[in-house]
């Protein structure tokens, strides 16, 4: 019993994989390449997911990914149609690519052997 | 031109509360993406589903807003509201002290100042107590840097529990013929919307400032 707990504590203390939503975020971003900003994030996860996201939660998981270093950020010239305000572009970073490696490798090794579908039916 | 303005920009109250509860270098990318959409809407649906879509928006971001601002840093979020709920709880006796210390030096009853008098005892402390609110909304407003209105929402909001816990428990025995005191809830209201009304005003200044600096 402690051994298994200090184990749980060693995997959330080194716990960097992505949770569901920033793994989402993360792979619309990758999907975009160069023209990834707030508008055609929301709405490659609206098409892709059939979720409605709203803004707010794509800049503060977005905000948060970069604190992360899993992306960055760099404002684009003011335009008229944002009611003179600028862009934000994000790409995702070396470290941010690995994360996503790393969380499919988890997810991958997890759902290995089971069959979802028999199981469900 | 004033009649067409509204169809080509989100409504302004959508975009006033984005932006208190966005931090500050959050705004401008947030708002820029509800105006981009807002015209994308309108053009496609009609400016009466844009302006749906926007109010939809507003709430469901403020609401993540609010929420990451307590995720990304619950400790110093906890801090800032007890901080601000201390101030708000030992402040609110100090008008009424400060008051009564001015009638016992002053007299002003004996002096021929009667209606001043009555003024200060009858409006006076709770004036003097909308002001101090404002002021101490203004100070958790101060140090809760990028996180103005969300902090002083939630000691609003605690506010509002004690208060009407405190409420129910004095009025639930209360015998008939004592009237239930109404003007004590419309006190408080008073005071909760100048703490906020303090917040915002910080809030607007670091806004402004921040215009006038990004302004080439």
């Amino acid at each position: 019993m402690p051994a298994n707990f200090l184990y749980i504590v060693g995997l959330m203390a080194n716990r960097d994989y992505l949770g569901e939503f920033e793994h989402m975020v993360l792979l619309a971003v990758l999907r975009l390449g160069d023209a990834a900003y707030g508008v055609t994030v929301r709405r490659e996860m609206g098409a892709r997911t059939k979720r409605e996201v709203s803004i707010g939660a794509i800049y503060t998981t977005l905000d948060r990914l970069e604190a992360k270093g899993y992306v960055q950020s760099r404002s684009g010239d003011p335009t008229p149609e944002r009611g003179g305000r600028s862009k934000r572009f994000f790409r995702v970073t070396a470290q941010g690519v690995s994360a996503v490696h790393r969380t499919h490798g988890a997810l991958r090794s997890l759902t290995e052997g089971l069959d979802l579908l028999r199981s469900h039916s | 031109m004033r009649q067409t303005e509204p169809r080509t920009r989100p409504p302004r109250l959508v975009a006033w509360l984005v932006e208190l509860f966005a931090s500050t270098n959050q705004s401008e990318s947030i708002l820029g993406d509800l105006h981009e959409e807002f015209l994308d809407i309108s053009s496609e649906s009609g400016v009466v589903a844009a302006r749906r879509w926007c109010w939809r928006q507003g709430v469901k971001t403020i609401a993540h807003l609010a929420g990451a601002a307590f995720r990304d840093a619950p400790w110093s979020f906890a801090a800032f509201v007890l901080l601000g709920f201390l101030l708000r709880w030992f402040g609110a006796a100090l008008p009424a002290r400060a008051i009564v210390a001015i009638l016992r030096a002053q007299r002003p009853y004996s002096n021929g100042h009667y209606d001043f008098y009555l003024w200060l005892v009858t409006w006076g402390i709770p004036t003097a107590r909308v002001v101090e609110m404002t002021l101490i909304g203004c100070i958790i407003a101060a140090i809760a840097r990028g996180k103005e209105i969300v902090v002083t929402t939630a000691v609003i909001v605690i506010s509002v529990a004690v208060v009407g816990w405190n409420f129910f428990l004095h009025t639930r025995n209360l015998p008939p013929q004592i009237p239930i005191p109404w003007g004590f809830l419309l006190a408080n209201l008073a005071n909760w919307v100048a703490t906020l009304l303090g917040a915002v005003i910080i809030r607007e200044i670091r806004s402004l400032s921040l215009r006038l600096h990004s302004t080439p």
